[in-house]
C-alpha cells in the first residue's frame, strides 16, 4: 500500500477513526487506491445517494406533508358531525387514545394488534435513534458506541414487518389489498432489513465495532453543515454499501410518504376526533 | 357512459370533498378489521360486503380523478374510471350498506362509511341510475309540504277518527289528538301509519303533555336515497312548521334515521329535538307516567336501532323504560352501540329487496334468537319491520313490538 495514494481525506479520517472509534481496523483494511471507471462511478452515485438526495428527499418530504396537510385543512368542513355515541367525554384524550393505544383492534384483531404496538414503539424509537445522531441532540450519551436499541430497535420493526406482509396475504386483506400495499410493506421490510444488517456488520470487527454512533453522527454532522464531503471519509466500515442502500431506501420512503397511506401518521388523531367529538 | 356525463359525477363527487371526507378517502390503510363488523359480510363472507370492500370502490374512483397517483401511476391503486360497469359496482356498494356505521366501532380511524357512501349515492343518482322508488317516495314528501292547504282537512278528519283508539289506552276529556296547534309545548312528529300515533298519543295524553301533531310524516326518504337536497327540502318541513307554532320541543316517532337527521344532520334549530323513547323515559323519571310492571308476559329484549343508539345517542333511556315494564329483561349480544344493525336500514325496508334483507341478517336472526326472548321491542319503523320479517323467515316464534306500545298497553291509569 504506497503511502503517497492516500487522499489527504482519508487520511485525516483514518488518524480520527483510529484516535476515536473501533473503527481503526476496518480503516487499515481499507483499500484506498483512488478509483477509477466503473468503480469511479459507483462513488459517485453512493456520495449521490449519500449527500445531495438525503436533502432532495427530505425536502421533499416535508413540502409534501405540509401539502397534503393544507390540502385538506383548506377543505370545508364537513355538513354535519360524525360522531358516534357513547359520547366521549374529552373527545380529544378519546381521540388521543384511538389513535395511539388502537382499543379497536385490540378488541377485534388482538393478535394484529400485538404487532402493531411492538411496530409503532419500536418506530417511534428508531425516529428517536436516528435523531440521536444529529449534533446537539443526546438522547443516549454520547459517548456511547451504540445507536439507540443496539439493534434490538431494528429487529423490532422488521418482525411486525413480515407479519404485516403475511397478513396481507390472507384473506380478507388480499381481497382489498392494492399492488401500493404490498410495495410499501416491502420498501419498508428492505429499509429495515438494512438497517438491520448495518447493525450486524458493526459486529464484525473484533473489537465489535466497525462503524459507530461517533461515526454516524460525524456523517450527520456533514450533512447538518452542508460541507458536501464524501461521507466515504468518515464511514469506513467494508459494509459502506449496505449504508448506502440504507439510505437509498430510505430516500425511497420519504418521497413516498406524502402519497401513501403512511399519512395516517399525521391524520390519526383528527379523523379520530371526528367521531369523538 | 359520455363524456359530459363522466364530468356531471366528477363535479358531483367534488361536491362531497369535505375535510372529513378527504381524511376518509386518503387513512384508509386496508388493515382489514373492519370486514367483520359487517352483519351483511358476517352473514354471506364476500369482500364486496365489507366496510373496507365497498368504500375501496369510491376511493379507487377518488383517486382517479383527485390524486396524482390515479394520473402517473394507476396501477399502484388500481384505480376506477367512471363508466357502465363501475357505476354497478357503486350501486352494489351503496345498496348493500344500511348505514349502520358499526364499521366506525371497528376501525382504528373511525372511518365513515356511510358517509363515504353518501358519495356512491350522489353519484348513482347523478347517472339517473338511484332506485327510482325511493326518490318518488321523497318527492312525495316534498310535494306534500307544497300542498298543505289541500291535505290538511284530510288529515284533520284522519286523526278526528283515531280518538276512540286513542281513549281506549288512556281516557281523557276533550280532543285526544290536536293538529299543528301553536303554542304546543312539543310537536309530535309521526310516521303515515296510525301505529305511530295512537300510542304516543295515549302516553302523551297520559303524562298530560302539551303537545300537537305534525301534517308531515317524519321519515326522510331524501336521506334515504342519498340526496341531499331533499332531504334538506323534507327536514326543513317539519323545521318550518315546528318555528311556525313556537313549540320548545320536537319529538321524534320512533324512527331512527328521521331523528338523528333532524338532531344532527341538519343543522341549528331553536327547538330541542328527542326520540319519542326519551320523552317517554323523561315522564317515567319524572312521575308523569306509571307503567304496570306485570301485565307483560315473558322474556323481552331490545334492540337497539343504529340511529337512534350508536349514532344518535339514546342508549340507555329505552332500557329505563323497559325497566318499568318487567323483570325479565335480556339483553342482546352483543348490545348498545356495538349491537347488529337489524339489516333493514338504508332504505332498503322501503325498498323491498326482502330476499337480500333476510340473507344479508342472519347474523341477526341467530342474535335474536340465543337472546331467548320471547318479545323483541324496538325504537324504529324500520327495525320493526326488518325484525319482524326475520322473525317470520327465520321461524324464531318471537313477538316483535314497538316499545311506545308497549309503554301505551302498560300505562297505569
Amino acid at each position: 500500500m504506497a503511502a503517497n495514494t492516500v487522499t489527504d481525506a482519508v487520511a485525516a479520517a483514518s488518524a480520527a477513526a483510529t484516535a476515536t472509534s473501533g473503527g481503526a481496523d476496518a480503516v487499515a483494511s481499507a483499500s484506498v487506491v483512488p478509483h477509477t471507471g466503473f468503480a469511479l462511478v459507483v462513488d459517485k452515485i453512493d456520495w449521490a445517494v449519500m449527500v445531495p438526495l438525503v436533502y432532495l428527499s427530505v425536502l421533499f418530504l416535508l413540502a409534501g406533508i405540509i401539502w397534503r396537510i393544507v390540502v385538506i385543512a383548506r377543505s370545508p368542513a364537513p355538513p354535519y358531525s360524525p360522531r358516534i355515541f357513547p359520547a366521549s367525554r374529552r373527545p380529544g384524550l378519546a381521540a388521543l387514545n384511538d389513535a395511539f393505544a388502537m382499543p379497536q383492534v385490540r378488541r377485534h384483531a388482538p393478535i394484529f394488534w400485538v404487532f402493531l404496538m411492538v411496530y409503532h414503539v419500536a418506530f417511534l424509537l428508531l425516529i428517536l435513534g436516528h435523531l440521536d445522531i444529529l449534533p446537539g441532540i443526546a438522547i443516549m450519551p454520547k459517548s456511547s458506541r451504540h445507536i439507540l436499541g443496539a439493534g434490538a430497535v431494528g429487529v423490532l420493526v422488521t418482525v411486525p414487518m413480515l407479519y404485516f406482509i403475511v397478513r396481507r396475504f390472507r384473506s380478507p386483506n388480499r381481497e382489498v389489498s392494492v399492488p401500493a400495499d404490498y410495495l410499501l410493506l416491502l420498501l419498508l421490510l428492505f429499509l429495515f432489513l438494512f438497517g438491520d444488517l448495518m447493525s450486524w456488520g458493526n459486529s464484525w470487527s473484533p473489537s465489535g465495532f466497525v462503524m459507530t454512533k461517533q461515526d454516524f453522527a460525524r456523517y450527520f454532522d456533514g450533512l447538518a453543515r452542508f460541507t458536501f464531503a464524501d461521507p466515504r471519509t468518515v464511514l469506513h466500515g467494508s459494509h459502506y454499501h449496505f449504508v448506502v442502500a440504507h439510505v437509498l431506501l430510505a430516500e425511497a420512503f420519504f418521497v413516498v410518504l406524502p402519497f401513501s397511506k403512511i399519512m395516517h401518521t399525521f391524520f390519526s388523531v383528527p379523523i379520530n376526533l371526528l367521531r369523538r367529538r | 357512459m359520455d363524456a359530459a356525463t363522466t364530468e356531471t359525477l366528477k363535479d358531483l363527487f367534488k361536491t362531497r370533498l369535505n375535510a372529513a371526507m378527504r381524511l376518509y378517502l386518503e387513512t384508509c390503510t386496508r388493515c382489514g378489521v373492519c370486514a367483520t363488523a359487517c352483519h351483511v359480510y358476517a352473514s354471506d363472507a364476500q369482500i364486496r360486503h365489507t366496510a373496507v370492500g365497498r368504500a375501496e370502490i369510491i376511493r379507487k374512483v377518488f383517486k382517479r380523478y383527485f390524486q396524482l397517483e390515479g394520473r402517473i401511476a394507476p396501477w399502484l391503486g388500481e384505480v376506477i374510471s367512471l363508466d357502465d360497469v363501475s357505476l354497478e359496482l357503486i350501486n352494489d356498494a351503496a345498496w348493500s350498506c344500511t348505514g349502520c356505521r358499526r364499521c366506525m366501532t371497528y376501525c382504528p380511524f373511525g372511518i365513515d362509511t356511510q358517509m363515504i357512501m353518501s358519495i356512491a349515492k350522489l353519484l348513482l343518482i347523478g347517472a339517473d341510475k338511484e332506485p327510482k322508488l325511493l326518490t318518488m317516495l321523497a318527492d312525495m314528501s316534498i310535494a306534500k309540504s307544497e300542498a298543505t292547504e289541500e291535505t290538511r282537512p284530510a288529515f284533520t278528519q284522519a286523526v278526528t277518527a283515531l280518538e276512540p283508539e286513542i281513549k281506549a289506552l288512556w281516557p281523557s276529556e276533550g280532543p285526544a289528538v290536536t293538529v299543528e296547534r301553536e303554542g304546543a309545548e312539543v310537536l309530535y312528529v309521526a310516521l303515515a301509519g296510525k301505529h305511530s300515533i295512537i300510542p304516543a298519543a295515549a302516553i302523551m295524553n297520559a303524562a298530560g303533555e302539551n303537545w300537537t301533531l305534525s301534517l308531515f310524516e317524519a321519515v326522510n326518504f331524501g336521506a334515504f336515497l342519498g340526496d341531499p337536497k331533499k332531504s334538506g327540502q323534507i327536514a326543513r318541513r317539519i323545521h318550518d312548521e315546528a318555528v311556525r307554532l313556537k313549540v320548545k320541543e320536537v319529538a321524534i316517532v320512533e324512527c331512527g334515521t328521521a331523528f338523528r337527521v333532524m338532531k344532527y344532520m341538519s343543522g341549528a334549530h331553536p327547538f330541542k329535538v328527542v326520540a319519542f323513547v326519551e320523552l317517554i323515559a323523561r315522564y317515567a323519571k319524572e312521575g308523569r307516567i306509571r307503567l304496570d310492571g306485570t301485565k307483560l308476559q315473558g322474556k323481552l329484549t331490545y334492540h337497539d336501532p343504529c340511529q337512534i343508539a350508536r349514532n344518535g345517542g339514546v342508549i340507555e333511556e329505552p332500557r329505563y323504560v323497559i325497566r318499568q315494564l318487567t323483570d325479565r329483561f335480556v339483553e342482546l349480544r352483543p348490545n348498545r352501540e356495538d349491537n347488529w344493525c337489524c339489516g333493514g336500514g338504508g332504505g332498503l325496508v322501503a325498498l323491498g329487496e326482502k330476499d337480500f334483507r333476510m340473507k344479508s341478517s342472519r347474523v341477526k336472526a341467530e342474535q335474536m334468537k340465543a337472546s331467548g326472548a320471547d318479545t323483541i321491542t324496538t325504537a324504529c319503523e324500520n327495525c320493526h319491520s326488518q325484525l319482524t320479517d326475520l322473525n317470520e323467515h327465520y321461524g324464531l316464534g318471537m313477538k316483535v313490538e314497538f316499545l311506545s306500545k308497549l309503554v301505551a298497553d302498560a300505562l297505569v291509569k
